[in-house]
């Protein structure tokens, strides 16, 4: 038997996925978008509720929080990769794309839509616990959480049996393709699997203490909260890796465009996530009393490494794309950026999620530094930040990556191109003001987790400013959002497939060697931004008559 | 070895590796750690066993 060559490196290649196949993967994308519109409602409730602008009493804003942070951050995120990913080795790792065991995938899907069943009915009747399930919140009545851990239970069993589903698909291609080496997607994804199933696990290994405490058939477990950083920290990766190994595949997608340096250094590089995942942990432990000086120095370096994947992802992507563009004829200092398909609606969502994550990535470093850490990690700098990479980054990254697939899967034509184009354009610029507003509200000490933070009119007057313009942003952003979801699951209801939204570039003819120095030059700059964004948190820490530190992680 | 296989089993060294590092060094104690990091470079240990095994079951197909 010949080796055999997969001829067919595109996302839309779902299109000759059997019948049964294309409608579970549209079930997880529209099952995502559904999610995402439940939890930017709750998140938009709980802006409103928290800037008086919507009357409630604090445990419903608890409620809306608790919901906001599981359905977006934990079923939209994780639904919208999983659609991806089965996409992604379906399409890159076998000859004919198929997913194998695709029973599995809808055992997983099941089990995911379970999750979210039982984590809202805890969420809506129990205490609400937000979205790490702090037992000790559920002390007054643990049965009542029952419902809420059974949620993530669920979860992290159909997140695994999407993995496996993924990583059975990519062996049999493996077989089938002789034994030859998967393309650098391929790989990537396989690489992705791999850190969902082990997130999966670590999942399940948070949660089933507390949900057998909570069925009393366990004692009270008091290392929720380590357990909960380890979890936490995969889903800081996970997310992240798949959200560059998505821009690889547009990248290719959009401008027929490969990298420069081969595949195998792609390969090589989607592999540095999960080299640096389990050293790079330790940040999350700076906040415990008990920790020795020389962990938290070694934390502190190993921290750096966090965001070197990344980066290296972005150097390559930005050195092919300019080099390309300039064999080609580019001229100018940027001049190549204006040679890529901003007609598309990928294109914008990709262009605004790297400056958004440049802009994320920027304060993630001030918040990981040792000293920063304690003073930062209770106050609203958190999730003025993280908008930037969960909204900003990575929603936007799926979002786009759903025009591509939403319309392969559903044989039909991308509904409102030019809205959705534009709208990036829309939820970025409110996202910038809410991620300001945030991170200013956190240096002043704005509590991330009180929902009433008047304080009997003592707080600073700056603070219910700040929470006012976080609301306002919040309603544009979340206009935004939902405009792009409703839009991108109305594909599904258009009946006619229209040609020129399906297609894939082919690959661009290699050129002479040139020189492309937008992306380090950028990457320098991003460099000096995180140095003086930490400088000037330092100088203003320093300026505030604060003597508590903060008790819980980040 | 393939390329494919090498990550992967680079992958899982530096995984068992870390876990055995949070399961020995006092300073490093979490609790979880060593079994979570542990569990993940096992999986990635399967994962590369069944990357060979599948492509030696290929090159013992093609001759």
């Amino acid at each position: 038997m010949n080796a055999t060559t997969i001829s067919h490196p595109s996302l839309l290649a779902v299109r000759r996925l059997p019948r049964s196949q294309r409608a579970l993967l549209g079930a997880m994308v529209l099952l995502a978008l559904a999610t995402l519109v439940l939890g930017v409602l709750l998140g938009l409730g709980t802006a409103l509720s928290r800037a008086g602008l919507l009357p409630m009493d604090p445990e419903g804003g608890y409620r809306l929080l608790t919901g906001h942070g599981a359905a977006v951050f934990f079923y939209w995120l994780y639904l919208g990769q999983g659609a991806l990913l089965l996409a992604l080795v379906a399409t890159e790792t076998r000859p004919q794309p198929l997913l194998a065991l695709s029973w599995l995938g809808w055992t997983g899907l099941g089990a995911v839509a379970a999750g979210l069943a039982f984590g809202f009915v805890g969420a809506a009747s129990g205490t609400p616990l937000l979205y790490d399930g702090t037992p000790e919140l559920a002390r007054t009545d643990p049965a009542a959480a029952l419902p809420f851990y059974l949620g993530y239970l669920l979860l992290g069993l159909g997140l695994a049996a999407i993995a496996l589903t993924a990583l059975a698909t990519a062996l049999a291609g493996k077989r089938e393709t002789g034994g030859a080496e998967w393309s650098a997607p391929g790989f990537g994804a396989v690489a992705w699997a791999g850190l969902l199933l082990v997130s999966a696990i670590a999942m399940l290994a948070v949660f089933t203490p507390p949900a057998l405490w909570s069925a009393g058939l366990a004692a009270e477990p008091f290392d929720h909260a380590t357990r909960w950083h380890l979890l936490f920290h995969n889903l800081h990766y996970l997310p992240l890796m798949g959200t560059v190994l998505v821009w690889y595949v547009l990248v290719r997608e959009l401008t027929g465009v490969t990298s420069s340096f081969g595949g195998r250094f792609s390969k090589l590089v989607f592999s540095l996530y999960l080299v640096f995942v389990p050293p790079t942990s330790l940040y999350h432990m700076f906040l415990e009393p008990g920790l020795a000086p020389s962990i938290r120095v070694l934390g502190s370096i190993l921290s750096l490494f966090v965001g070197v994947p990344t980066v290296a992802v972005f150097l390559l992507l930005t050195i092919s794309l300019e080099q390309h563009a300039r064999a080609q004829g580019a001229r100018g200092l940027l001049g190549w950026l204006k040679r890529l398909p901003w007609h598309e609606p990928a294109m914008t969502a990709l262009g605004m999620a790297v400056v958004n994550l440049a802009l994320g990535g920027t304060f993630a470093f001030v918040l990981i530094q040792e000293k920063l850490a304690p003073l930062l990690s209770d106050t609203f700098f958190v999730p003025g930040y993280f908008h930037l990479l969960t909204v900003g980054t990575v929603s936007l990254t799926l979002l786009g990556a759903f025009t591509r697939l939403a319309p392969a899967l559903a044989g039909a034509g991308l509904a409102a191109r030019s809205w959705l184009r534009r709208l990036p354009w829309l939820v970025s610029p409110a996202l910038w003001v809410f991620a300001f507003a945030g991170v200013a509200a956190g240096l002043q000490g704005l509590p991330r987790r009180v929902m009433d933070a008047g304080y009997d009119a003592g707080a600073p007057t700056s603070w219910a400013v700040l929470t006012t313009i976080l609301a306002l942003a919040g309603v544009v952003m979340a206009a935004g959002l939902l405009a792009y979801a409703a839009t991108l699951a109305a594909t599904w209801l258009r009946r006619s497939l229209a040609s020129r939204e399906v297609t894939a570039m082919p690959s661009a003819p290699g050129g002479p060697l040139v020189a492309a120095w937008s992306g380090p030059a950028a990457v320098l700059v991003l460099l000096l931004a995180m140095y003086v964004a930490t400088a000037v948190a330092f100088e203003l820490m320093q300026a505030l008559p604060i003597t508590a530190a903060g008790a819980a992680g980040h | 070895m393939s390329f494919d296989l090498a990550l992967v089993v680079l992958v899982a060294s530096v995984w068992l590796l870390l876990a055995l590092a949070y399961a020995l060094v006092p300073a490093l104690a979490m609790p979880g750690a060593a079994l979570l990091w542990g569990a993940g470079g096992a999986a990635f240990a399967a994962l590369a066993w069944r990357i060979r095994a599948a492509e030696r079951g290929a090159f013992a197909s093609r001759h």
